[in-house]
């Protein structure tokens, strides 16, 4: 076996071990952290597919922002920790069962597809290629980008700001 | 026309005038202490966009930004249909005391930019940009939802409506990328290209669509993606549910209509789609649009609330305008943009009474209504008549007209089943719309209920929106020359 | 070893024999005294006070939100400036477009205070 598949398949188990723990933990404060695993696991993956700049933004947008998100939302609730809603026993075999099944049709139809194959994968650095296309061809999503993002600021700050008052 | 950016923006006014009024709207909330006048603005800014469209109606189709985006009338027509809804409901929020306790500026500047959301979500050509878009809708709506200060059933709501969005979007983005690992395209034609000229594995591409399909149908309402309704309808700010009820509605039909087919399908020269061989989509479009209008009516049935019932009866509406859908030709296609406008027209009234009523009883169960003919002006509940025999499909109302078209597009085909299912449940859909015109006029108000104000704005609005219902019912050709002339899909 | 992932799999296991030694050592070496002391919360040498899971402010997460939102206007501006030379005043033009927009927001939320710490 390759080195490169040894590394693929350790940095996959560290993916899934943690969503399994973020889905299985009866601690919401346990589930959140380990959400760290997954998404630094994921931005290992973006690297195994010669994305280098999308590894970067995962690390810096998932796990510096969007973990950071999850855990003030944990802490902001008040006495969540004390609710034990989360993660009940209930429905585990026919919840198995579903997923199962799901599961062998997922695999079962990506085998069996044939998919359009890059030709081959280039690890070489691609921001400068995505800042041309940002600007180039997928201009028009790129400052479409800028108004989503100016509705959800003010979405947040009025959401939050009728929280804050009196 | 296939053009580059610079040269798209010639073509690209209705948009970067409502992007100017996002902006300039929300500055100004900064600055100005009037804010009749950011109301006010935001209408303007409507009406320009509005004018540029139109103008652009004549003009000639194409792909813009490097095809990014799609210039045709079916996308012109879905933004007219934007507009004329965030139009009204800006008006329709003039008027409502529940809006006026709200943030003006934010609310305005939301509720444009999920206007201008829906501008893409009908002319995206492009899987990143039709994601891009529906994620644009969905979090203005989500805003939206929970704008109401201080009230549980508000954030609730909003919560529960992002859950639902988050996992459909998932999906949907989940599907998207199945389609792109097939054909190695984001771009719609090119995607058309791969699934026809190759052979794609039929249970792949069935999963990916039903994936896809999550998005989108959680965006018309059709069941099982329509859980979230009923509660967003009923927590929302109502002028804000009056939107989401037609506008969001509509977007969805339309970024739905322009992947399924000219994105998946082909179009015959008898006017009938072909959609890829081997899926079999009618089939399914057929037991969803029948399930989802059975769901809808049944579980109006026993509702208290105006607001719960108008969420039932619009997931029931979704049904039947997925029945254009079923049948895969053209005219089936020209019955769903017709049953869309009608549906506006009349839905947006419906909210328009519950708005005035809500303004002065504070009530949206059905016991606010008891004899509402009797209290203060009749005009309300006139108008409420009018719309609500209108959404059941009596003649002679728009409401008839709309389904009649739906109906012959469906006999024709020999959907005889579906048919039938659809006139049983218009039939259901009498008793509860009925039930309230019976409180209304029947029924005897009590010394408590407050009476109805109509402040001259709303009246104006009111009458507008009865006179359409009504002349739509009886004179409907200009509507059907506009809607047949707005299916046209520019592909090439 | 021409591979060019056979570093990561050196640090993989570089990482993981450093945690598990630090672990044993810990574990097997250092005494193990427990007081009551000890065993309170730690906070910054003060002897502790009141609850630890007390509900935080909601403007702690309004800042984590608009840190996101900036976090990734960031991640646009990156991509951006490595190809800036080739695209020359249309990407600034481009750029500016897509910073007025952010920027707006940004004297929005100032202006509404919400980056006000009282």
């Amino acid at each position: 076996m390759e080195v490169g598949t040894v590394v693929f398949y350790l940095i996959a188990l560290l993916v899934v071990a943690s969503a399994a723990m973020v889905a299985f933990s009866h601690n919401i404060i346990y589930s959140a952290f380990s959400l760290l695993g997954t998404f630094a696991g994921v931005a290992g993956i973006y690297v195994f597919l010669g994305a280098d700049f999308v590894a970067a933004v995962q690390l810096l947008i998932y796990v510096g922002g969007i973990l950071v998100l999850i855990l003030f939302a944990v802490m902001l609730t008040h006495r969540i920790t004390d609710v034990q809603i989360t993660n009940r026993s209930a429905g585990v075999v026919p919840g198995l069962i579903i997923v199962g099944l799901l599961f062998w049709l997922l695999y079962e139809t990506i085998t069996t597809t044939p998919w359009a194959k890059a030709k081959e994968i280039a690890y070489a650095a691609t921001s400068a290629k995505i800042g041309d296309q940002f600007l180039q061809s997928y201009l028009l999503p790129f400052e479409l980008a800028s108004i989503v993002l100016l509705a959800a600021l003010i979405g947040a700050v009025v959401l939050a700001r009728k929280e804050m008052k009196g | 026309m296939d053009l580059d950016n610079l040269a798209s923006l010639e073509y690209f006014y209705p948009e970067i005038i409502l992007a100017g009024a996002i902006l300039l709207v929300i500055v100004l909330d900064l600055v100005i202490k009037n804010k009749r006048v950011i109301g006010a603005l935001s209408i303007l800014g409507c009406l320009a966009s509005l004018g540029a469209t139109l103008q652009l109606y004549s003009g000639p189709s194409g792909f813009l930004f490097h095809r990014m985006m799609v210039l045709d009338h079916f996308s012109l027509f879905f933004k007219i249909v934007a507009l004329a809804a965030t139009i009204l409901v800006l008006w329709m929020s003039f008027s409502s005391r529940e809006v006026a306790s709200l943030h003006q500026g934010e609310y305005a500047t939301i509720l444009l930019s999920s206007a201008l959301g829906m501008f893409f979500m009908a002319s995206a050509t492009n899987l990143l940009m039709a994601y891009l878009s529906l994620e644009m809708v969905s979090i203005t709506s989500y805003i939206l939802t929970g704008f109401l200060p201080r009230n549980r059933r508000s954030s609730e709501a909003a919560l529960k409506y992002l859950i639902y969005g988050g996992v459909a979007s998932g999906a949907m983005i989940y599907g998207m990328s199945w389609i792109f690992g097939m054909t190695g395209s984001l771009d719609y034609s090119q995607i058309h290209a791969a699934l026809f000229q190759g052979q794609p594995n039929q249970l792949a591409l069935f999963i990916a669509f039903v994936l896809i399909l999550a998005g989108f149908g959680y965006k018309i309402v059709f069941v099982p993606f329509h859980m979230w309704s009923p509660d967003v309808y009923q927590g929302a700010p109502t002028p804000f549910t009056a939107f989401l009820s037609v506008a969001s509605n509509a977007a969805g039909v339309a970024i739905l209509l322009r992947f399924f087919f000219p994105g998946v399908s082909q179009l015959g020269p008898d006017g009938s789609w072909r959609f890829l061989s081997g899926v079999e989509w009618p089939q399914f479009l057929l037991i969803v649009s029948m399930v989802t209008m059975t769901l809808g009516n049944l579980s109006a049935l026993g509702q208290q609330n105006l607001k719960r019932m108008l969420a039932y009866s619009g997931i029931a509406h979704a049904g039947y305008i997925l029945m254009g859908l079923v049948v895969l030709n053209t005219e089936g296609l020209q019955a769903m943009l017709f049953y869309i406008v009608v549906y506006l027209i009349m839905n947006l009234g419906a909210f328009l009474v519950v708005v005035l009523v809500a303004n002065a009883t504070g009530k949206e169960e059905i016991d606010g209504y008891r004899g509402l003919a009797w209290r203060g002006s009749a005009v309300p509940a006139i108008a409420m008549a009018i719309f609500l025999f209108s959404l059941t499909g009596l003649p002679p109302l728009a409401g008839f007209v709309g389904k009649f078209f739906l109906f012959a597009a469906v006999i024709k085909q020999q959907f005889y089943l579906l048919a039938l299912v659809a006139v049983a449940n218009s039939v259901i859909s009498l008793y509860y719309y009925a039930r309230v015109v019976k409180v209304m006029f029947l029924d005897f108000p009590e010394a408590s209920d407050g009476r109805v104000e109509l402040n001259p704005g709303a009246a104006t609005l009111l009458g507008l929106l009865s006179v359409m219902t009504l002349v739509f019912g009886i004179y409907w050709g200009p509507l059907v020359a506009f809607t047949s002339q707005s299916l046209q899909f520019f592909t090439k | 070893m021409s591979d060019p992932f056979f570093p990561v799999l050196v640090l993989f296991a570089f990482a993981a024999v450093v945690v598990l030694a630090l672990l044993f050592i810990a574990q097997t070496v250092g005494p193990k005294r427990m007081t009551a002391v000890k065993a309170d919360p730690f906070e910054s040498g003060n002897p502790p006070q009141g609850d630890a899971r007390i509900r935080f402010p909601v403007h702690f997460y309004l800042v984590a939100m608009l840190f996101l939102i900036f976090d990734l206007e960031v991640v646009f501006l990156y991509p951006w400036a490595v190809s800036f030379r080739r695209l020359g005043v249309f990407g600034l033009v481009e750029m500016g477009i897509f910073l007025l927009i952010v920027v707006i927001g940004f004297i929005y939320a100032w202006k509404k205070g919400a980056l006000d710490l009282d």
